[in-house]
């Protein structure tokens, strides 16, 4: 992929994603620079030093609160909404409580797409032996009664103690110098209180694409403690393990985690629709509630390719998968519709009523997919006219599933469920030019709308695709650069369907 | 809303009455006793919300509907969910569109002036006074003259218009009907709503349907409810009612209901039945009372809502602003009709999914031509009809033996829209279809859909064909009431929520002057 450069309402943007990465104790954004570098193509690696840390002051607070609240605000002043929390071991701890306040709207953050954790420490207070926990508390507490930094044989020591192999002396340097600059003061927080903070239930489950990545040779925090920390709050994640590797995997195995970032995003969270940064933009802001936030954050994440159904059979829900694109043909970046589906019909969601001649919802997609059996073996054209024959009740599935007439109305229900999930993705909303949603933040005095007349915009409005006020003069039907097709028609048309 | 300090009465307290719904029929009703000493507590089957806690999102905000399962049948299955019944503390004010044009008073005396349908017992004079009452009590939005009845005077400046209003106006001028504003249950200033504090000016962010978060638009929570707890009401929400007990003498002595899991069972001296045009006749066919009529689900009624909808070459966004601020009732009985009754018009803007259901479902649209449908929603406003529906016996509501979470056998309704209602529709598809047309449409799409139940516990003079009397009184029972739509003897023309509220007020007084 191309860093290609365009221009989205005068703010420059490319369109790589971005990696915000969070850094460990005593280290900076500069243990990032490897990844920045080997990434380049792919994404905009972004290091955010963490208060206390690198060029970062203490003054803005060294709590994990603080911690957190910073790195939201440097993400917002990014502008990035299409990006991955990257955290290495303290940093992790930050990463998961930004996104857990990010799918929940309450960070007025948008565009979260997936999570890495390299050596990360968890939300629930960090597995650490006493007497390490006791030696670095000692280092920290001499330098804020010194000059406010640790000692030089104390770095020395907490760098050796924290590498499965000794670094290139390039990167020794680097990691040492990191380790005086920083404050003190952050030390002692982390230590006293920061590490101890058991975050779990507010984190939750993180239902997001996750990366968990672990040294082999590392301490606490290997495999087996990702194992039993991490793990459990991100359903959706996978587990690394680097052979070998200790705890400061950024400097000690970048090519690696290179390799498994690119991986990661082009299996597991690449692949879906996103939203333009000003629409992003838009859900992030004040104008939308933090409630209807999290429930457009929740469905613009990636779909799992794994999915496996929950209603439907595998020939059942593959059937689904190819009615679905017929009956809802999506863009170049189309999302798992019939996943989601599937999943609610799980739940049982109901629409509050069915057609007294069916059987209930589930069992009436099992019948209705059971009787499109072949429809794999049909080419597309094949496929739209036997949905026809479907909608004009021309179509007699085999004996055994539903009657033609159930058909027709099972297929009504289903292109509704269909259609209706496509639109509900934020994706579809930009595509479409709907922004309804963002007609009013967490105030009583809501913003709602004051341009209501035609062809007129609000300042705060995001572009939308297509032209937005349309030459009337204009008479050809014309598609844009995003493949929507405008809707000039000349003549003028009637359809009257009952 | 705030329930916290509420007067609180005791199951084995014989209360004086227990309202079944906090909606249109319920929570008027509830006040109305209140106000005068009673003790009276309100059996919500839904949840208490924070209104500020609704979601725009169409997806979740379902929260506030009736989304439990019904069965629809006939020519024309109703399609229920998002589109009718309410769930909640305020029942269906919560997601209604606060759309109140009056009753006409010929439509409360259309078989009389057709021969079609039936008449209401009531004098449309006395209906009015209640109306009257209401609006002033709620706050409603309208024009400074409304051209079909100049005496009529609205307390507040109507709603601002949107593209869809713009378009509205302007093809009615085009083609020679008068339209203007429309009455909208919404105040367009501050107002101070007693008992409740004040709610603030509408601010045209379009989502009426989804729950109004700032309390502009009227619904039971931010006006009646406030007023009836207030005054000494107790409401008890998640409260599931399943049945019914009569004492010795046939009159209702007890409410059964299941809250968080566990059944109770309400004493009390008198029952109001406001749950709606399909859970009361369900409630009432479960516990197999008031219906020695064997009318009890039977003239089930939706109104004709059918929409025509236009591609602009301008961008209409018609998600901002009230969806539906303009109205004529030029339609109300059309020169050229060959149908008994009329519609009214009003303007129409749309949420995405929304109009996505109606394109589908109404429309058979799928694949790309859906696809290229959304992809000009922006584009596109329409109007839409609520339209005349006549009674039929055959369109009825009845149990299904598939039981519901609470042991209630699921409701199954059938409907066919008959010849004066496909009349209708086809004289209101050509209006509708000229009005959008010489607003500068370049190509139109009729969707046919209906709204509203009505008419399962219809309202009578005789026993033998009606389960209410004129008061709202059952028959068989003397100490149960009902008001709500369900006791309409015909489906006036009107969108329901504004007579429901204005009958409901009336039924009060009817009781209190029976000594009942």
């Amino acid at each position: 992929m191309s860093a290609a450069r365009r221009t989205v309402q005068g703010v420059p943007h490319d369109d790589r994603p971005t990696l915000f990465c969070l850094h460990a104790l005593g280290s900076s954004a500069r243990e990032f620079d490897a990844l920045r570098e080997l990434l380049a193509d792919d994404f905009d690696v972004v290091g955010i030093d963490l208060p206390g840390f690198g060029e970062a002051s203490a003054a803005t607070g060294t709590s994990v609160d603080e911690m957190v609240g910073h790195v939201v605000r440097k993400i917002r002043r990014h502008g990035s909404t299409r990006f991955v929390l990257v955290g290495h071991s303290m940093g992790g701890k930050i990463a998961s409580l930004v996104a857990a306040r990010t799918l929940d709207g309450s960070s007025g953050l948008f565009g979260l797409a997936g999570v890495v954790l390299l050596a990360g420490s968890p939300p629930s207070p960090e597995p650490m032996g006493d007497d390490a926990r006791a030696q670095m508390l000692s280092w920290a507490r001499a330098g804020i009664s010194g000059d406010g930094h640790l000692a030089t044989a104390d770095a020395r020591t907490f760098i050796d103690d924290n590498v499965g192999a000794p670094l290139s002396p390039e990167n020794d340097d680097r990691a040492l110098s990191d380790v005086l600059r920083s404050a003190a003061e952050a030390w002692l927080a982390w230590f006293e209180r920061g590490s101890l903070e058991d975050r779990a239930a507010e984190v939750g489950i993180l239902d997001v694409p996750a990366l968990i990545v672990a040294g082999g040779s590392d301490g606490p925090l290997g495999e087996a403690g990702q194992r039993e920390h991490n793990l459990p709050m991100y359903p959706r994640a996978t587990l690394e393990v680097l052979a070998g590797a200790g705890h400061l995997l950024p400097l000690e195995r970048p090519d690696e985690l290179a390799d498994l970032i690119r991986v990661f995003w082009r299996e597991r969270v690449g692949s879906g629709p996103f939203v333009s940064p000003g629409f992003g933009r838009v859900i992030g802001s004040g104008r939308t509630s933090s409630q209807t936030r999290a429930i457009l954050a929740g469905r613009a994440l990636p779909d799992d390719p794994d999915y496996t159904p929950q209603v439907l059979d595998a020939a059942q829900f593959a059937t689904l998968r190819l009615v679905a694109e017929r009956v809802v043909p999506q863009g170049p970046a189309p999302f798992d519709i019939a996943g989601r589906v599937d999943a609610a019909l799980a739940r049982g969601v109901s629409d509050g009523w069915r057609n007294a001649a069916l059987p209930p919802d589930q069992e009436a997609y099992r019948l209705g997919l059971d009787a499109l059996d072949d429809f794999a073996t049909l080419d597309d054209e094949a496929k739209d006219s036997r949905i026809q024959a479907i909608v004009d009740q021309q179509y007699a599935p085999r004996a055994g599933t539903l009657t033609a007439e159930q058909m027709t109305l099972w297929f009504e229900d289903c292109r509704v469920d269909l259609t209706r999930t496509w639109l509900a993705h934020p994706a579809t909303m930009e595509r479409i030019g709907f922004d309804g949603f963002a007609n009013g933040g967490d105030v009583i005095r809501i913003q709602g709308f004051t341009e209501l007349g035609a062809d007129r915009r609000e300042a705060w409005e995001p572009a939308m695709p297509g032209p937005s006020a349309r030459d009337t003069g204009a008479s050809t039907t014309e598609t844009t650069d995003t493949g929507i097709t405008d809707t000039g028609i000349t003549d003028t048309e009637k359809e009257t369907v009952r | 809303m705030r329930l916290d300090g509420m007067r609180t009465y005791d199951d084995s307290e014989v209360v004086d009455a227990v309202v079944i719904g906090t909606g249109a029929g319920g929570a008027p009703i509830l006040a109305s006793l209140a106000s005068r000493g009673l003790r009276v507590v309100a059996l919500e089957a839904g949840a208490n919300f924070d209104a500020s806690k609704y979601t725009s999102d169409e997806t979740e905000a379902v929260a506030i509907n009736w989304m439990e399962e019904r069965l629809s049948d006939g020519e024309n299955p109703t399609a229920f969910g998002q589109n009718n019944s309410g769930k909640g503390v305020g029942g269906s004010t919560l997601h209604w569109g606060a759309f109140t044009p009056r009753p006409d008073a010929r439509d409360l005396k259309l078989k009389t002036d057709s021969g079609l349908g039936e008449d209401w017992p009531i004098d449309p004079d006395e209906l009015t006074g209640y109306i009257e009452k209401v609006e002033k009590f709620v706050g409603v939005a309208g024009p400074a003259h409304y051209p079909w009845d100049p005496t009529r005077r609205y307390d507040l400046p109507p709603v601002a218009r949107n593209a869809s209003s713009d378009m509205m106006i302007r093809g009615c001028e085009a083609v020679g009907i008068t339209a203007t504003d429309g009455p909208a249950a919404l105040v367009t200033r501050d107002w101070h709503q007693p008992e409740h504090g004040v709610r603030p000016a509408c601010a045209n962010c379009g989502s009426c349907h989804q729950g109004c978060r700032s309390g502009a638009k009227v619904s039971m929570d931010t006006t009646y409810l406030p007023l009836a707890v207030a005054k000494g009401a107790e409401i008890r929400a998640d409260s599931m009612v399943h049945g019914i007990e009569l004492d010795a003498s046939g009159r209702v002595s007890a409410v059964v209901y299941t809250r968080n899991g566990i059944e109770h069972r309400q004493r009390t001296k008198a029952l109001f039945l406001c749950a709606g045009g399909v859970e009361t006749p369900r409630l009432l066919l479960h516990t197999g009372l008031a219906n020695s009529s064997d009318q009890v689900g039977r003239n089930y009624m939706a109104h004709g809502a059918t929409q025509v909808w236009g591609k602009f070459p301008t961008e209409m966004r018609s998600h901002r602003g009230y969806p539906s601020s303009i109205i004529t009732e030029d339609t109300v009985r059309p020169a050229d009709a060959d149908f008994a009754g009329g519609y009214l018009i009003q303007s129409l803007g749309v949420v995405p999914l929304t109009l996505s259901t109606t394109l589908a479902r109404g429309g058979g649209l799928w694949g790309r031509d859906m696809v290229d449908m959304m992809d000009s929603y922006r584009y596109m406003a329409g109007v839409g009809i609520n339209a005349e529906c006549l009674p039929h016996e055959d369109n009825r509501l009845t149990l299904t033996d598939e039981l519901d979470d609470f042991g209630i056998p699921k409701a199954r309704i059938s409907f066919t829209a008959h010849d004066n209602e496909d009349a209708i529709e086809k004289h209101a598809i050509r209006t509708m279809t000229s009005i959008v047309e010489a607003a500068g449409a370049t190509s139109t799409t009729v969707l046919a859909r209906t709204a509203h139940t009505i008419g399962t516990a219809r309202m009578g003079t005789s026993a033998d064909s009606a389960v209410v009397d004129a008061d709202g009184r059952s028959f068989d029972i003397p100490n149960l009431w009902i008001a709500d739509n369900s006791v309409f003897p015909s489906a006036v023309i009107a969108n329901p929520a504004l007579a429901i509220m204005a009958l409901a007020l009336r039924t009060a007084d009817r009781f209190v002057a029976a000594g009942a």
